[in-house]
């Protein structure tokens, strides 16, 4: 169950989005993240959709899988929508809850913020579904490279997250394994007010952290075994070598951007305005 | 054969403010490059210690240590000493970094600096070795815990040391996969030459190294070849541990009369109870007629 995790759950098969560079996909995904946030028309939450989408047939994950990963968010997203139904009142009002407006800008700006949180982590998802997290650690740390300069330690930052990716789905089984424990001893988790059942994971996040810290004593000995930090000459067996596919992944990255930005600045469809205001 | 390991008169404390803990005593021996040898001991009696006074994790309180002609307590040739004495411990999963097979045996020798062709080199002699060759872009969660263990060796491998200590790492692992690492270990003591120190509570794998040492509180009580050692019942047990189960079967055949050697495995167990039959067989040719 725990192995079904989707954070740094990496989708074996090969694809054009698999093969790019790390670093390529990082920039890729912090425009598609920034155009998410840019978007104000329904015209531009296309765009950003079909980018998602596009993205992710040519990955060749499974839509489902992807799909999977909106299971954690749901409560969230509906959370946020409900919220911001009630804050924004403008345009025509279709009902009334005491004092609380439901309006037309209220609801479609909780269908945009739904839609972005949404299409958020569709991409984040597609990200860590087609790079292992060995890649994206190693990507991420060669675009933090320059910070070395100013003295932070980007190598064991890479490390710390190559590790708790890695140990994320061991630790997920633990729990698990220690609740079988506890309720085979009669603990309960799933019963009695909030305070009961704080106060029943109490039994499961000790024998966790004690776990854990023996975890972390054998893995300190196992990095320093292997000569972690031996050499600031560090080698690195992976190479990431731009290719064609890389500039051809940039240059979608880039027509993503000016797309929405024009589609935003109503270049093409000045008409839409007015048919619908607060898209 | 030439000296590898040395340790004269060593010895080691912990110390966590005032107090002093045990952790070996005097400790005096010699191990020749390419041999093979076990540590027994119960819990406690210091076998993690001695082995981290190999590698230079810990630094000896008194006496002296030589591994490869380098102190451990000099720390100006610490890695070269490490990448020369590879660890493994007990639980594989707490021991890889990275997520996919080939990266984590690559972790050691780009920690090294060594150029990344002779990595690709080494990561498929090492895998080749373990017998994990197509395994090389997979993901280890998959793997039963000798494959994964395996993986832990072949990580160590790929730094090429001359010594492997073995600390406990086929504790976790059901009987197949401490087959599967056993064999492991043989191979690259006998085939690569390797200087193999394997520490262990199963007695049936001490029997397979050249030597066996037992620590007891902290102190090498009995050494020497598994036959030799097994014979000193009374010793071995002081220190906790029990004989193997086929010289137990023996020790007692032998204290119910029966005239059979000492003997510590299986094969030669039953090679003995054979041997004891036909024997008594002749020395009674007319039994069958009776
Ligand atoms: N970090 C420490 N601080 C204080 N005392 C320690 C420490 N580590 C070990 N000891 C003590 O040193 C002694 C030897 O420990 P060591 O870990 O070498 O034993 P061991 O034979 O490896 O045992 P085990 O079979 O449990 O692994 C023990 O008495 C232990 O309590
Ligand atoms: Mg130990």
């Amino acid at each position: 169950m725990a192995r079904d995790l989707t954070l740094g759950q990496y989708y074996p098969v090969e694809s054009f989005v698999h093969k790019l560079d790390p670093r390529i996909k990082f920039i890729i995904m912090t425009v598609y993240i920034v155009g998410v946030f840019l978007v104000k028309h329904i015209y531009g939450f296309a765009v950003v959709a079909a980018f998602a989408i596009l993205s992710t047939l040519i990955s060749r994950v499974p839509i489902l899988s992807v799909l999977k990963s909106l299971k954690g968010i749901i409560f969230i997203v509906i959370f946020t929508a409900v919220l911001n139904v009630f804050f924004h009142t403008e345009g025509k009002v279709y009902f009334t809850i005491g004092k609380l407006l439901i309006t037309e800008g209220g609801v479609f700006f909780a269908l945009k913020m739904a839609l972005r949180l949404i299409l958020l982590v569709l991409g984040t998802t597609l990200l860590t579904y087609t790079t292992t997290p060995m890649a994206l650690t190693d990507g991420l740390e060669r675009l933090m490279t320059p910070l070395t300069w100013i003295k932070i330690p980007v190598h064991d930052i890479a490390i710390i997250m190559s590790i708790s990716l890695r140990f994320i789905p061991i630790l997920m089984e633990e729990v698990q394994k220690i609740m079988k424990a506890q309720r085979a001893r009669g603990a309960e988790f799933d019963r009695g007010g909030l305070v009961k059942r704080a106060k029943a994971l109490l039994p499961i996040l000790i024998p966790l952290f004690i776990s854990a810290f023996r975890r972390a004593d054998e893995l300190a000995l196992a990095l320093d075994a292997r000569c972690y930090n031996a050499t600031p000459n560090r080698t690195r067996y992976k190479k990431l070598k731009m290719h064609y596919r890389d500039f051809i992944a940039f240059l979608a990255g880039a027509a993503y951007i000016v797309l929405i930005v024009a589609v935003n600045n109503k270049f093409w469809i000045p008409t839409l305005t007015y048919s619908f205001p607060f898209i | 054969m030439s000296e590898i390991i040395n340790f004269k008169n060593v010895s080691y404390e912990y110390r966590s403010g005032e107090n002093f803990h045990r952790g070996v005593i005097g400790l005096n021996f010699s191990i020749q490059e390419g041999e093979f040898i076990a540590i027994l001991g119960h819990n406690g009696s210091g076998k993690s210690t001695l082995s981290k006074l190999i590698n230079g994790f810990l630094k000896a309180t008194f006496g002296e240590v030589n591994v490869l002609g380098i102190n451990p307590s000099d720390d100006r040739r610490i890695y070269e000493l490490r990448s020369q004495v590879g660890m493994v411990f007990q639980n594989p999963d707490n021991q890889m970094v990275a997520t996919m097979i080939e990266d984590d045996l690559a972790f050691g020798p780009e920690n090294l600096g060594i150029p990344r062709e002779e990595i690709t080199e080494r990561i498929d002699w090492a895998l080749d070795i373990v017998d994990m060759k197509e395994y090389k872009n997979k993901m280890p969660n998959k793997l039963s815990g000798g494959q994964k263990q395996r993986i832990a060796i072949a990580a160590i491998l790929s730094m090429r040391p001359k010594i492997l200590i073995l600390d406990e790492s086929t504790a976790m692992l059901d009987p197949k996969g401490r087959k599967e690492v056993m064999a492991t270990i043989k191979k690259l003591n006998k085939e690569q030459g390797l200087t193999v120190i394997l520490i262990t509570h199963y007695m049936d794998e001490a029997v397979e190294a050249d030597r066996v040492f037992v620590l007891n509180q902290g102190v090498i009580t009995v050494e020497g070849t598994p036959a030799e050692v097994f014979k000193e019942v009374r010793k071995v047990r002081d220190a906790g541990l029990e004989l193997p189960i086929p010289s137990q079967v023996c020790i007692e055949l032998i204290s119910k009369g029966y005239d059979i050697p000492f003997v510590l495995t299986d094969e030669d167990l039953v090679d003995a109870l054979i041997e004891q039959k036909q024997r008594k067989s002749k020395q009674k040719p007319g039994f069958k007629f009776k």
